[in-house]
């Protein structure tokens, strides 16, 4: 009943003049892919989830009724009895082990996280894709140094130069998107500087050289647009692993500084106090966190469909 | 072979010169030392705290003896916290620790993740395939630092089945969860892997060819499938042995087992030079004596790579 509905609507001619103008007009790649990625349910749902968790950690502040460092005297010896989620006396989240409200922590920490992921991701892939382009277009030495300086980089496992970093050089944020930026910097290195040597032989790199432009013109307006989804797929990729990185060194205790705090480090204070049973110190952090990998997972996921071309 | 061997040996020195002399740098040129603390000591104390240590001299002087007493006498030098103990003594005490969970997290991934994922693969589409993508996406949302409180929460606080941390000689109950905490999202990931090459391996021709032959399944999948279709999941194990040394550093700390990590991370707090240097290094021999291994082994299986080698 509703099949024959819908098949006689396709097939009307009222739906046909209306759909015709949007047929005729060509579709851009990146038109075709929106589409695409519009019909990923999984992805857009996870849109949605990630803007209220942005949503969340811009104005989450308006409804607390309590500041992220103000600790409330009057549950503070009795945290396991008192401290729980409450709507009476305004801990929606309980209180931390200190007796600071959870709720504007939780605010302050996944605003925290987020900031560092969606500054420091995008950052590093641009530098990394930067420098890859360049090596991939000059090739030479220039090429061989860089892929000399990435063997060796990769082979250093970051965290030691995060700790070291971290613990010398004070742990503010601006501090700790500097260091991940400078220990993310070969990601998306490798295959850009693939592609922009795929791409550098094609014929209308070589028209645009008989034109007489300049490297640098060459690679910032014919060569970066054809690369562009490249860096989009592997910057989806690297925020939900820097939100990941900054969660785990945050737990270790080499994160950002008190009353400051993130999602690692919500997390981590979380894992110390559950054998004294206040088990909604890691539920909340844990949840935030859960939240924000799944939707950034699914994000990347419908990101790589819509986009790569090895996928359709 | 022999000769892509010992290229790869020469380059382990300049990349650990490297790193130490940028670590060096980097923690000498930061505000404040080991010896700094709330009541600033008298300055005569620190000049002589400062000659004890060899910290008077300038920095370049310093790093040159720090190198040549490694290369020498494999001398890391004294710890600039723990008063009567060496780096030596600090590394032989926890890294065995390390090397004992690391190791058995590596067999639970291997043991448990190339079946899993060919399990998934002959079942394509079916029940065990689903339950592994699910898996490997719920290894993915749950990195070691929220699946160890899980766990504990479990085994130790509802359960009551293994120790929430701790070490004691490396019994098995105090391995068991480390182990895993470290593997579970690798193991997940050499699921996923396996199941895609092996895959991609059943489909091809010569398979069909074995089939066409009238060879039974088992023989096929063991005899003609399962080698060329692991080498994906082999190239992958160098980068899971390096995640998991920075796996180690948080598991040591989480789990109290006493391992290297604990120490790296109180060195850092404390400003401990030596022992930061220390473990740099170690973390970073090791680190390389493992993707080395990975690679020879690569070489060893595939004919086309070694061939490219030599």
């Amino acid at each position: 009943m509703i099949l024959s509905a819908a098949r006689r609507r396709l097939q009307s001619r009222a739906f046909a003049d209306e759909r015709a103008p949007e047929m005729i007009a060509s579709r851009s790649f990146w038109a075709d892919a929106g589409r695409r990625f519009l019909n990923n349910r999984m992805a857009v749902f996870s849109v949605g989830m990630l803007s209220l968790l942005i949503l969340f950690s811009i104005f989450g502040n308006l409804f607390s009724r309590w500041s992220f460092e103000e600790i409330d005297w009057n549950v503070l010896g009795r945290i396991k009895e008192d401290g729980g989620p409450s709507l009476e006396n305004g801990h929606w989240f309980g209180v931390d082990e200190l007796g600071r409200d959870l709720y504007a922590r939780v605010v302050q920490g996944t605003r925290t996280s987020l900031l560092v992921g969606f500054i420091a991701g995008p950052v590093s892939v641009m530098l990394g894709a930067m420098l890859g382009a360049l090596a991939g277009y000059y090739g030479g030495r220039l090429d061989r140094t860089v892929l000399a300086a990435y063997t060796i980089w990769l082979a250093i496992p970051y965290i030691i130069f995060f700790v070291v970093w971290q613990a010398f050089f004070g742990r503010s944020m601006s501090q700790m998107i500097l260091v991940i930026i400078l220990v993310n910097w070969t990601a998306g290195l490798l295959i850009v500087r693939g592609q922009v040597m795929m791409l550098k032989n094609r014929e209308f790199v070589d028209a645009a050289r008989m034109l007489g432009m300049s490297d640098f013109k060459i690679i910032f307006r014919h060569l970066a647009p054809n690369v562009l989804w490249v860096v989009v797929i592997y910057t989806s990729i690297v925020i939900p692993e820097v939100i990941m990185m900054e969660s785990l060194v945050s737990f270790l205790g080499v994160g950002i500084q008190e009353p400051n705090t993130s999602i690692g480090a919500l997390l981590s204070q979380g894992a110390s106090t559950m054998t004294f049973g206040t088990l909604w110190q890691l539920g909340f952090p844990a949840a935030i966190f859960v939240i924000a990998q799944v939707s950034l997972f699914y994000i990347g996921d419908g990101l790589r469909d819509a986009l790569d071309p090895k996928e359709r | 072979m022999f000769n892509y061997t010992l290229r790869r040996l020469l380059m382990v020195l300049p990349t650990l010169l490297i790193l130490v002399i940028f670590a060096f740098y980097l923690m000498r040129l930061a505000p404040g030392g080991p010896f700094t603390s709330e009541r600033p000591l008298p300055p005569a104390v620190m000049a002589n705290v400062l000659e004890r240590y060899g910290m008077d001299e300038p920095l370049h002087v310093q790093l040159w003896t720090y190198v040549s007493n490694i290369l020498c006498c494999f001398d890391f030098g004294p710890s600039f916290s723990q008063k009567d103990r060496t780096v030596n003594d600090v590394i032989a005490q926890g890294f065995p620790v390390t090397l004992t969970y690391g190791f058995w997290s590596a067999v639970f991934v291997l043991v448990l993740g190339i079946p899993l994922g060919i399990i998934a693969a002959l079942r394509h589409n079916g029940f065990w395939d689903y339950t592994m993508t699910g898996l490997a996406i719920f290894s993915q949302i749950f990195p070691n630092f929220v699946l160890a409180p899980l766990l504990v929460l479990l085994f130790t606080l509802s359960w009551g089945l293994l120790p929430g941390g701790g070490w004691n000689g490396g019994q098995w109950e105090y391995v068991v969860m480390p182990a895993i905490a470290l593997g579970t999202s690798y193991m997940a990931s050499v699921a996923r892997l396996t199941r895609g090459s092996m895959l991609e391996v059943l489909n091809s021709p010569y398979i069909r060819t074995a089939r066409a032959k009238g060879l039974p399944e088992r023989t096929i999948i063991i005899r003609h499938a399962l080698k060329p279709a692991l080498l994906p999941t082999l190239t992958y194990m160098g980068p899971v042995f390096v995640y998991m040394i920075t796996g180690s550093v948080f598991v040591d700390v989480f789990f109290s087992t006493g391992g290297i990590g604990q120490d790296f991370i109180n060195g850092a707090y404390s400003r401990d030079y030596a022992i930061l240097l220390g473990l740099a290094i170690l973390y970073a021999v090791l680190t390389f004596a493992l993707t080395l291994m990975v690679d020879l082994l690569y070489a060893w299986i595939d004919p086309k790579v070694r061939a490219g080698l030599s």
